[in-house]
């Protein structure tokens, strides 16, 4: 019976997936037998043998392939609506309520917790003055005006002279340190992509221009080019990516769709003078070749024939 | 040190899907093609490997992504997008799998965009330095012994053995993404593993 085990277990000890208890057993119970000492020896030889056969690597150019394909597709494909996310699905809820029901009392609790905590804050800290709202200017614990981000509901109380009103607060932090903080870096990447405005986002975009060997700083830069509405955040970010248009496949896909796409034409001229180096590849090619035949800039339209013309003929 | 280096990339890049899931649903077509940009290569490899043709493993990329930007309202962060994806390039995989099983054709025989049939083997690059002929010819045969072997697995134990074996997933995982449990996932590895060690016998 235990020899029967173990060998059933011996699979999942070579792929690491038995526990730790487990493993032990295992190995104590082959110190001691002689045919699951050899059983296992069997299956590690077997493993190894496997291992020498690696799944293939997806080509560059497959990938690249499959990816224009996709997106041609996506152009005219349906989304899903919106608000399928919001409509009320009861098999989906009684299941959450059935898999987490701690969690659900806890919200509940918590939610009445904070709204009579708000509440009695409120009622302990202001004394309204007889004749007017005006709280304000009697109540130092109510946040100064600036710090105020929206009143979420006023609600007077019947029967007397007092009013609650709930209202949310911001408060703004400062953070300091060397880019290579790591929490600097999460900043700066946030606002990269987030912020409202784009002095900002330039900001942060010249900043991360400085890390670029880092991969999620370069996927930023990317997202950036691809859906920065502010033109000179699109310039910089593609000034930064320049250097990897020869070596990573993903920025040389979003070089070439700001050179397709972009409505600015800096960008497109920019962009364009990028992929020079990298010219011979064939999706680099296919473009250049849209471009050469009908594109709206005589300059673009030129260039892409200049740079198609050093090109060697392909048979 | 590493570890937990890993691990905060881990987060970052689930915090940073997050975001991109929704901008997606809200319909931001450019923040879901970067969420593809996370994961195709890795899906493209899976259907590449299950499929033996880069015709169907296309083909396969462009269901399960257009799949999900039509489905992207209705997930609601119960999985991650990780386990979500490959649940939906399984599904299409073992289909696949299950109408060639029907029509028996040969694995390693792969068709280009002519149609012309070549060795799916031959496109491997050998990467090793110094690779000579005789090992490289060794090689082939015997990834092309495996492939065989393989193909005589069901969809299922295929499946399995492909996320587990190449692909490196955590069984718990493989089950999550087969909406299984782990220890039937175990069973299957099992099984799967025991088919093989019979087919390729000989080459031990």
């Amino acid at each position: 019976m235990k020899c029967e085990w173990i060998r059933e277990n011996i699979v999942l000890h070579v792929y690491g997936e038995l526990a730790d208890d487990t493993r032990h057993e295992l190995e104590q119970h082959v110190s001691r037998c002689g045919d699951c000492a050899a059983e296992l020896k069997a299956e590690q030889d077997f493993h190894a043998l496997l291992s020498q056969d690696r799944a293939a690597e997806p080509t560059p150019n497959l990938l690249a392939a499959s990816r224009m394909r996709l997106q041609e597709a996506l152009e005219t494909a349906p989304q899903g609506s919106w608000w399928s996310r919001l409509a009320f699905d009861p098999a989906n809820w009684l299941r959450q309520v059935r898999f987490s029901p701690a969690l659900a009392s806890v919200i509940l609790i918590l939610g009445f917790a904070g709204g009579v905590g708000t509440t009695y804050k409120i009622y302990g800290s202001r004394t309204v003055p007889a004749g007017g709202i005006t709280a304000t200017n009697n109540t130092p614990a109510v946040p100064a005006e600036a710090s105020i981000s929206g009143i979420s509901s006023v609600t007077p109380i019947a029967g007397t002279d007092q009013v609650t009103i709930k209202y949310n607060t911001v408060s703004t932090e400062e953070a300091q340190g060397s880019l290579g903080d790591q929490k600097i870096q999460q900043l700066l990447l946030y606002a990269a992509r987030n912020n409202y405005n784009s002095g900002v986002r330039v900001d942060s975009v010249d900043l991360l221009a400085q890390r670029t060997g880092d991969l999620q700083v370069r996927e930023a830069l990317v997202y950036a080019l691809q859906n920065d509405t502010n033109p000179g955040v699109r310039l910089k970010s593609l000034g930064a990516l320049g250097q990897y248009v020869k070596d990573d496949t993903n920025v040389r896909d979003a070089v070439l769709r700001a050179l397709l796409n972009d409505s600015n034409q800096g960008v497109r001229i920019e962009a364009l003078r990028l992929i020079e180096p990298v010219k011979a590849d064939g999706s680099v090619r296919g473009v250049l070749m849209a471009l050469a035949a009908k594109d709206q800039s005589q300059y673009i339209k030129s260039q892409a024939r200049t740079l198609l013309a050093q090109l060697p003929e392909i048979d | 040190m590493v570890d937990r280096q890993i691990n905060d990339r881990q987060i970052n890049r689930r915090v940073d899907d997050t975001m991109l899931i929704r901008e997606a649903q809200r319909g931001n077509r450019a923040a879901f093609e970067e969420l593809v940009r996370h994961y195709d290569q890795a899906v493209l490899r899976l259907a590449l490997h299950l499929t033996g043709t880069e015709h169907d493993a296309q083909d396969v990329y462009q269901d399960a992504f257009l799949k999900a930007y039509k489905n992207i309202g209705s997930f609601r962060f119960e999985c991650s997008f990780y386990t979500w994806i490959y649940r939906i390039v399984t599904n299409l995989c073992l289909d696949h799998l299950r109408k060639r099983s029907v029509r028996k054709e040969d694995a390693p025989v792969a068709k280009d965009s002519d149609g012309g049939e070549y060795d799916l083997l031959d496109q491997v690059a050998d990467i090793r330095a110094g690779a000579n002929p005789e090992r490289d010819l060794m090689r082939r045969q015997l990834g092309s012994r495996i492939a065989g072997a393989l193909e005589k697995l069901t969809p299922r134990e295929r499946m399995v053995f492909e996320l587990k074996h190449y692909h490196g997933l955590k069984l718990r995982t493989v089950g999550e993404i087969l909406h299984t449990t782990e220890e039937t996932a175990k069973n299957t590895l099992f099984r799967a593993t025991q088919k093989l060690r019979g087919q390729l016998s000989d080459m031990r």
